[in-house]
């Protein structure tokens, strides 16, 4: 396996994500920029130039026509993929943590912090497809958190049906999708770790989150019962469900911060490959010399990339070795 | 018309000492194509640059959406930037092997024990002051018959000639180090008893030089033994390399099969190097 390094940014990466046909990478960072790539060969098809921060969040609507990105600029903004031009800017009090589009591509959710006396909001705003039509101005929901609650991710569940949200405490909310009434708030994590990571399966039924309590795991979206548990030896930033085969990759390591004290080999600045059912870790994967913020797997799960604090994101072409995986229930299984 | 007419000497086919070649484009009969550029070098010189070029057309079947956004025109900092991957931001990394198992703990530790022995080893390289071979000198085959090979003078003390020896570390044709001049004289004076239960073995032993690195021990075995019954035959190889470094003790049963072989070895011709074959020297 030999990664593709890109090198388009200059300060930490934030956010790395495949478009749903998985053929474009989309990347950001501390430094402002957002840029995209063709997954298959890592060559850059060009940048989105115009936050004024740094960018936290970025989601590629599911027809690969329309990108949302939040950053620390307090705005959510709305680009043309294929020209890289900005047509929609909504503006917060507040830095946006995370966007997402629904599986129509016709609402878009955001998070922003709580900060200067405003409460940590989820905001969602219906989204024209046409570029050159009119996009709204106020959201057509807004769920206010509790203090010290703030949603930190977010994401949509199956049909847009509810709204899931990670919180800085470490609990677990479903909203309703339509009018943004709470239904549950299950505490997952370690109380007052900060969920750092979640991402929905590809039907969105179930999905992944990483704490900085050294755990990640896998939830069911209509109960919130946790189904699978990973335990690791550092704190999470980041947490991805393969496609393809049944595993998941969890990055994260030593905090930035105390980067500068520890050599690499003690970081843990590796991606860590876990049987999803059977939770056991089955592989490494080294390469970054910082921490791993962001994981993001390919939809046909033939790739996965990797963002560190180092400013790198790694792109990886599985080989054949990974496919052949298998346990030996797998292997008697397949051969009846 | 005459002013029209060019002088010879402002003809513009005059060559101007800088102008390059035309660049060419040879298609080969198997298919590869030849393309011979021509540029200056930052020195003012012609550099010719030959390439040849295989293509092969890979065919994959895509999503028509995916197939058109490879189209798309480059925008932002890369616009006006050609197709391809741009070196400055994208790069291949090292092979990474990474192959799943339940065991990778395991397996991992393993690798990281074997990768710590070579990198202690790296840099300390085991060289055997007798023979020059992979081993520590006290490890060596040779430690109680021969003589260092770097630091070996002729040492023609042998007990059997004792008073050739103090002559000789002075008077020889070599040159011997002051040092080392009077331990002639006191091995062969002082403690000749003590070497006498070795000597037999140093006296048919013989240090084979000019080797070629691609000597192997058996050749020489083959070679050596239609003179006698061989006991033990050395070559002295590179550890990292594996190849012989050029020199071979071979040791006789019996001194006057080494003396034959000596006679007849010295000057053989073996791989492309002409043999010199004497008798070992005997450490001190």
């Amino acid at each position: 396996m030999r990664p593709i390094l890109l090198q388009g940014h200059e300060r930490a990466l934030t956010q790395v994500k495949y478009n749903k046909d998985g053929d474009l990478l989309f990347s950001v960072s501390k430094d402002h920029v957002i840029c995209v790539w063709y997954s298959q060969n890592g060559e850059r098809l060009g940048t989105y130039n115009g936050h004024q921060g740094a960018v936290w969040t970025i989601d590629p609507n599911p027809s690969s026509t329309i990108l949302a990105s939040g950053g620390a600029d307090n705005t959510i903004r709305l680009w043309d993929m294929k020209t890289g031009k900005l047509f929609k800017t909504w503006e917060f009090p507040t830095a946006v943590k995370r966007v997402e589009f629904t599986e129509d591509g016709l609402f878009v959710l955001g998070t922003t912090e709580e900060r200067m006396g405003h409460l940590g909001t989820i905001v969602v705003y219906p989204v024209n497809p046409d570029i050159e039509g009119e996009q709204v101005n106020e959201p057509s929901l807004r769920i206010v958190c509790e203090t010290k609650k703030k949603a930190v991710v977010a994401a949509w569940s199956y049909l847009g049906k509810y709204i899931i949200a990670g919180h800085e405490d470490g609990s677990v909310s479903q909203y309703d999708g339509k009018t943004g009434e709470q239904l549950l708030n299950v505490p997952v994590h370690e109380r007052g770790m900060l969920i750092m990571d979640m991402q929905m399966s590809a039907d969105k039924t179930y999905f992944i989150t990483a704490s900085k309590d050294k755990s990640a795991k896998i939830i069911d979206v209509k109960t919130l019962n946790i189904l699978k548990k990973f335990e690791t030896d550092t704190p999470l930033n980041t947490a991805a469900l393969t496609a393809k085969k049944e595993f998941v990759i969890l990055g994260g390591g030593q905090e930035a911060m105390n980067v500068t004290t520890t050599s690499a080999r003690q970081g843990k600045f590796e991606a860590r490959f876990y049987h999803k059912i059977f939770e056991d870790e089955i592989g490494r994967v080294r390469g970054h010399f910082g921490p791993l913020n962001t994981i993001a797997v390919h939809p046909a799960g033939v790739s996965y990339a990797s963002g560190g604090e180092d400013g790198y994101v790694r792109l990886h072409h599985f080989d054949k070795g990974y496919f052949d995986f298998m346990y030996e229930v797998e292997r008697t299984r397949a051969q009846h | 018309m005459a002013s029209q007419r060019r002088e010879w000497a402002e003809d513009e086919e005059f060559d101007d000492p800088n102008a390059l070649p035309q660049n060419q484009v040879i298609s080969n009969p198997d298919g590869t194509k030849t393309t011979i550029t021509y540029r200056l070098s930052d020195s003012g010189k012609k550099i010719k640059t030959t390439r040849k070029i295989k293509i092969s057309v890979v065919k994959e079947r895509v999503n028509p959406r995916v197939a058109e956004r490879r189209e798309w025109a480059k925008f932002g900092r890369e616009q006006g930037h050609p197709p391809g991957p741009d070196m400055s931001t994208t790069t291949v990394g090292e092979n990474i092997l990474f192959k799943p198992s339940l065991q990778w703990k395991a397996v991992e530790k393993e690798e990281e024990a074997t990768g710590a022995l070579k990198t202690q080893l790296k840099d300390k390289k085991v060289s055997c002051r007798i023979c020059q071979g992979d081993h520590f000198t006290a490890r060596c085959p040779f430690k109680d018959t021969l003589a260092p090979v770097g630091e070996a003078p002729p040492d023609e003390s042998r007990p059997d000639s004792p008073d050739l020896g103090a002559g000789g570390g002075a008077t020889g044709g070599s040159y011997v180090p002051p040092h080392l001049r009077n331990k002639g004289k006191d091995a062969g004076a002082g403690s000749s008893s003590f070497n006498a239960g070795r000597e037999r073995d140093d006296l048919a032993t013989l240090r084979v030089t000019n080797l070629s690195e691609f000597a192997e021990e058996q050749d020489l075995r083959d070679m050596f033994e239609r003179f006698g019954r061989v006991t033990r035959v050395f070559l002295a190889k590179d550890r990292d390399t594996g190849r012989a470094k050029g020199f071979a003790f071979v040791s006789y049963q019996d001194r006057l099969d080494a003396q034959r072989a000596c006679e007849k070895m010295d000057g053989f011709g073996y791989g492309h190097l002409i043999l010199k074959v004497e008798f070992a020297k005997r450490s001190q």
